[in-house]
């Protein structure tokens, strides 16, 4: 099976995988979000966009980069450091972007017609100014610092891409759609503050964690690992806020597909959060690291969690900004199935591959023995990502036609049928 | 609004104390140097050779650190020394890597020569069977003797001493540890106690590994996961403790059983006596069944003029033993004095050891 592709430098496995997490980082969840952002704010502050011409630019500008990235990574131009690979323009593009972006936001929460923030804009508000400095602290561009502090920095930034991005914004989205999508009023919004301060404060420190069993300070990875365990705190404060929404609700995400992706979301969020923490801790660290469990994790919660929420807040808000109702509801639940179990079939062969490697490395046994044993686990990852992609390509024909069919009555019709139906 | 004034100042301040506490305060306070001089040297390798730089280069641009890590931890056994802060100074991007598919290559330097590292990177499977690491064949001449130029720096010649280490629960550090060499009986340095290990050897383990453990037993042409061929200078380094824990717990992944669950503790030992007997002289891979063990030298490891009882003791009065002076049969020549419990024990339980120990 590794010798499938052969000889050809654009199809090897680093070149791929290094476009594979920028694609995802930069060009899906971040554009999805630059979108969501888009979408939401103005609706929160009941006024226009600051600039149209200006989110049009970002668009492209956001677009651009993706360019960029698939013709450089894809032939090894990379800077060598992970999740920052991208070449010193690209670099100085997404930086551009995300400030002009920034800009435009606030302007235009200056603008608003109502007094108090809803903490979906905290939440923004928050991501769009750690955001791109995380980034351009991250990308270490145009610095060469010596190793370990390189790995400092590279996971600070590694992590808190994570944590001051698709996190903040993720939930932010959340606290936006679910109160939305159920027609019940947030449960707290005295919660949701210290939901908001309880991330602000200990996400950032906790980038050390990745690199625990490495000679770093002791006292940073102290930091790290306690900030880490302490997430708790907020992550089961935003939970119970949204649980707490949803309470005698649940039932509609029987019917309602949006509703649907982001109770999953709030569920895979629950699961990778209280991962996370225990991870940190040294001997679960100690045993677990460097395996696919951590791919597994990884992939919780940018799949399972930032991606489901932001399907669910494109499902929820593309009618309401075409007037257009999907092409087909069967497709949306089509993607649902094929992306939630092949979710579930990826996590779990990854967590018990990475078991298996845990084991092999606990136990001093040779790479290639172990190698041998998780191959049907990865067989089965293989058959999850082809179950995701083919979601997710239903997902994308699904927009194509709603965007671009002209509205005919009767498959409206149709499609509110079917929904009763079910 | 006032409020809001607050939370954005917060929301600001917070951020840069947490930039600075965990981004700026470690570039100050944390400057290891490096006075041994272990960090890794490019230059070693002679210009007109390879570029050992421009290969790390070529391993940034390949993206090897997603499978391959370069820093050692404590429990990775096999791996050479522990890293300190002091190896990393010089190395920008740092390429310590987030996940091990592939191993540890902080020292790997001199571990393998650099036409199989050439030959593994074209064909993995070729050198290195049941490898699943892909094939690097696009990279050209230049780059390729410079990957690997770079490979030979890494570890800058630290010596793997302690290559391989048994779990703790089999060496004296422990209870458990101490315990089992306070059972033992054998002495697994004596050509006797091989003699006697040989028996115990051709009828569990030479189906698989060869009568004379170059890995070309019949068996192996039917198994996916080749055994090893114990004649590589690798097992040569393996300690008495560590054969002792491979034939115990046998290697999951593949055919290789536990053995402790067939055989006793005094027949592994045996056994492991006679493993480090087993020669060192040449590589086998086996694809065919016209290769297997054709016809095979007999092995049998020289005996010397030792008088020696390897098949004696093992009936379980070790540990009271231990404290009581050796008794009856006690052998003049005991060789170590440091293992006085291989010498007192009376009845033979050993069937493979008969025949070859000889009073």
């Amino acid at each position: 099976m590794p010798d499938l592709v052969k000889n050809v430098p654009q199809l090897a496995f680093p070149h791929m995988r290094m476009f594979h997490v920028n694609a995802v980082a930069v060009g899906w969840l971040s554009m999805g979000y630059v979108g969501s952002i888009f979408y939401m704010v103005p609706n929160l502050c009941k006024t226009k966009l600051w600039s149209e011409r200006l989110g049009n630019m970002t668009m492209w500008a956001w677009n651009l980069v993706l360019i960029g990235a698939f013709c450089t990574l894809i032939n090894g131009n990379t800077e060598g450091r992970e999740y920052a690979e991208l070449g010193a323009i690209l670099d100085v593009l997404v930086a551009v972007a995300l400030v002009l972006v920034a800009l435009n936001i606030y302007m235009t929460i200056l603008n608003r017609r109502v007094k108090k923030l809803y903490v979906t804009l905290w939440y923004f508000l928050g991501s769009l100014f750690w955001f791109p400095l995380v980034w351009i602290i991250g990308q270490r561009t145009f610095v060469a610092l010596p190793g370990l502090n390189d790995a400092i920095v590279g996971w600070f930034y590694g992590h808190n891409i994570l944590g001051m991005w698709f996190t903040t914004v993720g939930v932010g989205m959340m606290y936006y759609l679910l109160p939305r999508l159920t027609q019940a009023p947030l449960y707290s919004h005295g919660l949701s503050m210290l939901g908001f301060w309880g991330i602000a404060l200990f996400y950032a420190p906790t980038g050390t964690h990745h690199i625990t069993q490495s000679p770093v300070p002791e006292w940073l990875k102290a930091i790290a690992i306690i900030s880490s365990i302490f997430l708790l705190v907020p992550v089961l404060t935003v939970l119970t806020n949204f649980f707490m929404t949803m309470k005698g609700r649940w039932g509609q995400a029987v019917t309602d597909l949006p509703l649907r992706f982001a109770v999953t979301s709030c569920m895979f969020y629950l699961v990778t959060c209280v991962q996370g923490p225990f991870q940190a801790t040294r001997w679960v660290n100690w045993y677990l690291h460097f395996t696919q469990w951590v791919v597994g994790h990884a992939h919780l919660a940018l799949l399972g969690t930032f991606s489901f929420i932001l399907t669910s807040a494109i499902y929820y808000s593309l009618p309401k900004l075409t007037g257009k109702e999907f092409y087909s509801q069967g497709l949306i639940r089509a993607h649902y199935w094929l992306k939630f179990l092949g979710f579930l079939l990826m996590m779990t062969s990854l967590t018990i591959a990475g078991l298996i490697q845990s084991a092999g490395w606990a136990m001093g046994i040779p790479v290639d023995q172990w190698g041998l044993q998780i191959r049907p686990y990865w067989f089965f990852r293989g058959i999850s990502g082809i179950m995701i992609v083919l979601g997710q390509l239903l997902f994308a024909y699904n927009v194509w036609k709603t965007l671009y069919t002209k509205p005919v009555e009767s498959v409206a019709k149709a499609a509110k049928a079917a929904e009763v139906k079910a | 609004m006032h409020s809001y004034r607050l939370g954005a100042i917060g929301i600001v301040t917070t951020f840069f104390i947490i930039i600075f506490s965990t981004v700026l305060l470690p570039m100050v306070l944390f400057n290891p140097t490096d006075k041994e001089h272990r960090s890794n040297d490019y230059t070693k390798v002679a210009s007109n050779v390879a570029d050992a730089a421009r290969g790390r280069k070529i391993y940034v641009r390949e993206g090897c650190f997603y499978c391959h890590t370069q820093f050692t931890r404590l429990q990775d056994r096999g791996y050479g020394p522990l890293v300190k802060a002091g190896d990393y100074i010089w190395e920008t991007p740092h390429q310590l890597g987030t996940a091990r598919t592939g191993p540890d290559l902080t020292n790997e330097g001199g571990r393998m020569a650099s036409e199989w590292q050439k030959a593994h990177l074209i064909q993995p499977r070729a050198v290195k069977p049941g490898s699943i690491m892909p094939s690097f064949s696009y990279l050209s001449e230049r780059d390729m003797n410079d990957l690997v130029a770079y490979l030979q720096c890494l570890g800058n010649g630290r010596h793997v001493k302690d290559f391989v280490e048994a779990p703790d629960e089999y060496r004296t550090t422990t209870p458990a540890g101490v315990a089992l060499h306070n059972r033992k009986t054998v002495d697994t340095n004596a050509s006797a106690s091989a003699n006697a290990g040989r028996g115990i050897y051709t009828q569990n383990c030479a189906v698989c590994h060869g009568l004379n453990g170059y890995g070309e037993g019949p068996n192996a042409l039917s198994l996916e996961k080749k055994p090893p061929n114990f004649s590589r200078p690798y097992y040569k380094q393996y300690s008495d403790e560590f054969w002792f824990y491979r034939v115990s717990e046998g290697i999951v992944g593949t055919r290789m059983p536990r053995w402790a669950e067939t055989l006793t503790e005094e027949q592994r030992w045996y056994l492991v006596a006679y493993l480090k007997t087993l020669p060192q002289d040449r590589e086998v891979t086996i694809n065919s069944i016209n290769q297997i063990d054709k016809v095979e030298d007999i092995h049998l490891p020289k005996l010397s003029n030792q008088q020696y009882e390897p098949h004696h003791g093992g009936h379980g009065h070790h540990s009271e033993s231990d404290n009581m002076s050796p008794s009856e049969h006690q052998m003049p020549q005991q060789s170590t004095p440091s293992s006085p419990k291989g010498t007192e024990s009376s009845s033979n339980t050993d069937p493979a050891g008969t025949k070859e120990g000889g009073h």
